[in-house]
C-alpha cells in the first residue's frame, strides 16, 4: 500500500470561474522514499491538489468527491483537530515565499522550537541545533539567535525546511520551494531536499512549473493541465519520451541549447558603454554618513548592429540597473553611454527626446507595465503621438502593430485587464515597436510567463528582430533563455561584468568561476530536451 | 467601461449602509433644491407667534423666538451646508492634489519643502485656525469656504504624495518616460487617474467634516449673516433650549444625519474601490 493515495479528487471552483473544477478526477500515489513532481503551468490546479492534502483549501473551494488516504486514514473525512495534529507532525510543508513565511519578530531558534512545542515534543536547544545543522546552515549558534531579516532568501528557505522536518514527517509537500530563489541557491536547496529525503526515506510531493527542476530531482512525474493529470510516469520516460501532446508541447517549449552563431557580429557599434558606474545611496540616519551601495561598477559593453547581446546574472547583480542607465531611468554618475556619436549620459531631458524614438524598452512584469486605466490602442499610440504624429494616424499604426504581434484588431478598444500575461507582453512589445526603434532593451521580458507562452514570445521577438533589423540588449536570469536567444552574453556579478563573449564559447568554456557556478546551477543541465515532431517552431 | 461602472455601482449598493447614506443625502439634496417651492418665503420672515410647538399653527417643526419657521430654516440651511461642504472640499482637493503631486513626482528637496509646509498646517488645530481666518476676513460665504479649504487640504496632499511615490516607480510610468512623454502628460494622464480612488473616499469624508466646521463657525456667530444655516439655528436656540427644545434639536438632527450619511457613503466607496474587498463579496 502506498504512503499517500489520492484517488479521483475533484474540487469545485466557485460559480463564474473559467472552468467548473479546480481539479478533476486527479489520482496519484506517493511511496516512501520517492520524489513525485507535479508539473503544470499557472492555473493548472497543482497547488490546489497540495492544499487539499494539507486541508488548507481556500474557503471558496469545496471537495466534490474523491479520497485522500494517508497511512490508512481518509484525510477528507478527518475532523479539524485531528487534521491539525497530523499537519506538521506527519505531513510537512514548505512554501514558495521564504521571505514572508517566517515571523519577523521571532528569533529563528524560537520559531523552530515552537513547532516542536505545539506538538508537545518540547523544543530543547539541542534538538533545534541538530535541525539547523541538518539543513546545513552555517554557524548554527549565530543563526539560532538571529532574526529572519538577517538571513538571505536561501537561508530562510533552509529554516523553513528545518521547521518542516522538525517532527520527522512521513511526507513532505514542497510547493514551488525554489521559484523565488536565484539559480545557484536553487541548486543548493534542491540538493538539500534530495539528500534529506534519501537519508530519511520520506515521500516528497514536489510542485513546480520548471522542467529543469523536474529533471534534476524527480523519480516520478505527473503533468497537469486544466485541473487534470494528462500524463504520469517515471521521470526518464516522461522527460525523454513524452506521450501526451501537451507534455510534448511543454517540453518543446523549454529553451534549447545554444544555437550556432552564423557570423560573428561585425556591424558598426550601435551602443557603447564605457566605464559606467552607478551607486545607490542609502541614508544612514540623522547623524550617520550616507552608505553607498555600488550597483554597477565600470561596465564596458559594445553592442553591434543587428546582434542580440544577453546580460545575465542573479538578482541584485545590477543588470536591470545597467539597462535603466541606457534609457536614462537611472542616472549613472560616471562613464559614457555612446549611442552613435552622442554621449547619452550628458544629455538634458529635452535633448533626450529624439533618442527616445530610437531606443525603446520592454518591461518585465506584463501586469505592471500597462496603465490599467487606458485602452490598449491609446497605450500603443501614445508614443507616436508624443513625437508629433496625428492621433488618427497613430491609432491606425497601433492597429497594424497589433497585427504584427499577432493580436486581433479589436484589442485596441479593450483595457489591459482583459488580457492574459502573454497577450499583455505582446501589447508591451507593440508599444515599444510603435516608435520604430533601432535599439530594443528587453528587461526579463519572459520571466513572468509560463513556459509555453515564454516560447511564443521568444519566437515573436526573434522574428521581429530579423524582420525589422533590430539590435537587442536582452536581460535575463535564465541561462537557458540566454542560450537560445543571444549571440553574445555578458555575465554580471555584484555590479561587475565578469565575463563576456560569444554565447557558445562562454557556455562551452567559461573562464570566470562565477560563470562556471552559474552554468553548473542550471537545473537539469544534464538533460537534453528531446526535439520531437511537435517542436514549437 | 460601461460594464465596469455597473459592476462598481452594484458592489457599492450591496453595502446597505452606503445605500441608506445615499438615500439620506438625496433627501437632503431634494430639501435644499425645493426649499423655494416648499417655503416660498425667506427663512428670516416672521410667520406667526414665537415659540410655537411643532405642529401648531402651520409650523411643522415649530417656530423660533421671533416667530420664524424652523422647517424653512432647515430647508434653506441645507443649501448652505451642501454648498459650503462641496465647494470647500473641491478647493481643498485641488490644492492638495497639486501640492501632493508635485511633492511625490519631484521628490528630493522639493518634496521635503512641500511636506514641511504641509506639516505646518497640520500642527495648528484646524478649528482654531478656521475661527481666526474667518474672524480676520469678516464672515462671508467666500471667507468661510476659503478658511475650511485651507484647514482641510493637508491630508489630501499627503495621500496623493504617497500614491505618487509608489506609482512613480511602476513600470507603466517608466514606460511612458522611455516613450518620451512630457512631464505633465505623465503626471496627469498616467499617474493621477490611478491615484484618484483614495481621494474620492477622502473627499466624501471631507464634505462631512466641512459641514461640521461650518456649523461650528456659525454656532459661534461666524456664519454668513445673510444666509441661515444649521449651526446658526442651534446657536440661536441654545439660550432657550429648556422652553423650546425644537429650535436646536431639529437642526442638530439634520447635521447628524447628513454627516452620518456622508460617512456611510465614504465607507461604501472605500470598500467598493478596494479591489481586494470587492472580490470577496
Amino acid at each position: 500500500m502506498s504512503l499517500l493515495d489520492v484517488r479521483n479528487l475533484t474540487i469545485a471552483l466557485p460559480p463564474g470561474a473559467d472552468r467548473a473544477h479546480a481539479v478533476e478526477d486527479v489520482s496519484f500515489t506517493l511511496d516512501a522514499g520517492e520524489i513525485l513532481c507535479i508539473v503544470g503551468e499557472s492555473g493548472s490546479g497543482k497547488s490546489v491538489s497540495a492544499g487539499a492534502i494539507m486541508g488548507l483549501l481556500p474557503p471558496a473551494l469545496g471537495v466534490v468527491r474523491g479520497s485522500i488516504v494517508f497511512e490508512g486514514r481518509d484525510l477528507l473525512g478527518l475532523a479539524p483537530t485531528a487534521m491539525r495534529l497530523l499537519r506538521g507532525s506527519r505531513i510537512g510543508m514548505i512554501f514558495q515565499e521564504p521571505m514572508t513565511a517566517l515571523n519577523p519578530l521571532m528569533r529563528v531558534g524560537e520559531q523552530i522550537a515552537e513547532v516542536l512545542k505545539v506538538h508537545g515534543v518540547g523544543g530543547s536547544a539541542a534538538r533545534v541545533r541538530e535541525l539547523i545543522e541538518a539543513v546545513q546552515l552555517p554557524d548554527p549558534e549565530r543563526i539560532t539567535r538571529s532574526y529572519p531579516h538577517l538571513l538571505s532568501g536561501g537561508q530562510r528557505q533552509r529554516v523553513m525546511i528545518a521547521m518542516a522536518l522538525a517532527l520527522e514527517p512521513a511526507v513532505l509537500i514542497a510547493d514551488e520551494p525554489t521559484t523565488a530563489l536565484d539559480v545557484t541557491t536553487q541548486m543548493q536547496i534542491l540538493g538539500l531536499i534530495k539528500e534529506i529525503q534519501s537519508r530519511r526515506g520520506m515521500g516528497v510531493l514536489f510542485i513546480t512549473h520548471d522542467f529543469g527542476v523536474v529533471a534534476e530531482i524527480a523519480d516520478r512525474v505527473a503533468v497537469m493541465q486544466y485541473g487534470r493529470i494528462v500524463e504520469a510516469g517515471p521521470a526518464a520516460q516522461v522527460l525523454n519520451a513524452p506521450q501526451h501532446s501537451y507534455t510534448q508541447a511543454l517540453i518543446a517549449a523549454v529553451p534549447h541549447r545554444a544555437r550556432a552563431l552564423a557570423t560573428p557580429p561585425n556591424g558598426p557599434p550601435v551602443l557603447e558603454l564605457i566605464g559606467v558606474r552607478k551607486t545607490y545611496w542609502r541614508s544612514g540616519g540623522l547623524f550617520a554618513p550616507r552608505i553607498g551601495v555600488p550597483a554597477v561598477q565600470d561596465a564596458d559593453l559594445v553592442l553591434r548592429k543587428g546582434e542580440t547581446l544577453g546580460l545575465v546574472g542573479e538578482s541584485g547583480s545590477g543588470k536591470s540597473t545597467l539597462a535603466r542607465c541606457v534609457v536614462n531611468l537611472v542616472k549613472p554618475e560616471e562613464g559614457a553611454i555612446r549611442f552613435g556619436d552622442t554621449d547619452l549620459r550628458r544629455l538634458m531631458r529635452r535633448h533626450w527626446k529624439p533618442f527616445r524614438k530610437r531606443i525603446q524598452m520592454i518591461f518585465q512584469d506584463p501586469f505592471a507595465s500597462l496603465n490599467p486605466r487606458r485602452r490598449v490602442g491609446d497605450i500603443i499610440a501614445e508614443g507616436p503621438i508624443s513625437h508629433g504624429m496625428a492621433r488618427a494616424a497613430a491609432l491606425r499604426r497601433a492597429g497594424e502593430l497589433l497585427a504584427l504581434v499577432q493580436l486581433d484588431a479589436g484589442a485596441a478598444e479593450r483595457f489591459p485587464h482583459e488580457f492574459s500575461g502573454g497577450q499583455r507582453q505582446r501589447i508591451g512589445i507593440a508599444r515599444a515597436l510603435a516608435l520604430e526603434p533601432e535599439l530594443l532593451i528587453a528587461d526579463e521580458p519572459v520571466s513572468a510567463l509560463d513556459v509555453s507562452v515564454q516560447a511564443q514570445i521568444l519566437a515573436l521577438l526573434e522574428d521581429l528582430r530579423q524582420r525589422l533589423g533590430l539590435t537587442m540588449l536582452f536581460i535575463t536570469h535564465d541561462l537557458r533563455v540566454a542560450a537560445q536567444v543571444c549571440g553574445r552574453v555578458a555575465v554580471m556579478q555584484r555590479g561587475v561584468i565578469v565575463e563576456q563573449g560569444a554565447t557558445a564559447e562562454v557556455f562551452a568554456a567559461p573562464r570566470h568561476p562565477y560563470t562556471q557556478s552559474l552554468l553548473d546551477s542550471i537545473p537539469g543541465r544534464h538533460w537534453l530536451p528531446p526535439v520531437g515532431q511537435h517542436s514549437s517552431r | 467601461m460601461k460594464k465596469l461602472e455597473l459592476e462598481f455601482l452594484g458592489t457599492f449598493l450591496r453595502n446597505r449602509g452606503a445605500a441608506a447614506g445615499l438615500a439620506v443625502l438625496a433627501l437632503v439634496g431634494v430639501a435644499a433644491a425645493s426649499a423655494g417651492v416648499l417655503f416660498p418665503y425667506s427663512p428670516w420672515d416672521m410667520r406667526g407667534a414665537p415659540f410655537m410647538q411643532p405642529g401648531e399653527m402651520e409650523f411643522v417643526l415649530g417656530s423660533d423666538s421671533l416667530g420664524r419657521d424652523v422647517a424653512a430654516g432647515i430647508a434653506y440651511g441645507a443649501r448652505v451646508s451642501l454648498l459650503i461642504g462641496a465647494v470647500s472640499t473641491l478647493v481643498a482637493v485641488l490644492l492638495g492634489i497639486t501640492l501632493g503631486a508635485i511633492a511625490g513626482y519631484a521628490g528630493g528637496v522639493v518634496d521635503d519643502a512641500i511636506m514641511r509646509f504641509t506639516e505646518f498646517f497640520q500642527t495648528v488645530p484646524s478649528f482654531m485656525l478656521a475661527v481666526v481666518l474667518v474672524a480676520i476676513f469678516s464672515p462671508s460665504l467666500g471667507s468661510i469656504v476659503a478658511a475650511i479649504a485651507i484647514v482641510s487640504w493637508p491630508p489630501v496632499a499627503r495621500v496623493i504624495r504617497a500614491e505618487f511615490l509608489s506609482l512613480r516607480s511602476r513600470e507603466f510610468v517608466q514606460a511612458a518616460e522611455v516613450l518620451g512623454r512630457s512631464r505633465s502628460a505623465i503626471i496627469f494622464r498616467e499617474i493621477l487617474p490611478n491615484a484618484l480612488s483614495p481621494i474620492i473616499v477622502l473627499a466624501s469624508l471631507m464634505v462631512a467634516s466641512a459641514i461640521l466646521l461650518e456649523s461650528g463657525l456659525s454656532f459661534l456667530g461666524l456664519g454668513d449673516p445673510n444666509m441661515i444655516s444649521w449651526g446658526f439655528m442651534i446657536g440661536a436656540g441654545r439660550s432657550v433650549i429648556r422652553m423650546a427644545w425644537w429650535m436646536s434639536v431639529f437642526p442638530g438632527v439634520a447635521i447628524f444625519f447628513t454627516v452620518l450619511a456622508l460617512n456611510l457613503v465614504g465607507e461604501g466607496l472605500s470598500d467598493a474601490l478596494n479591489p481586494r474587498l470587492a472580490r470577496r463579496r
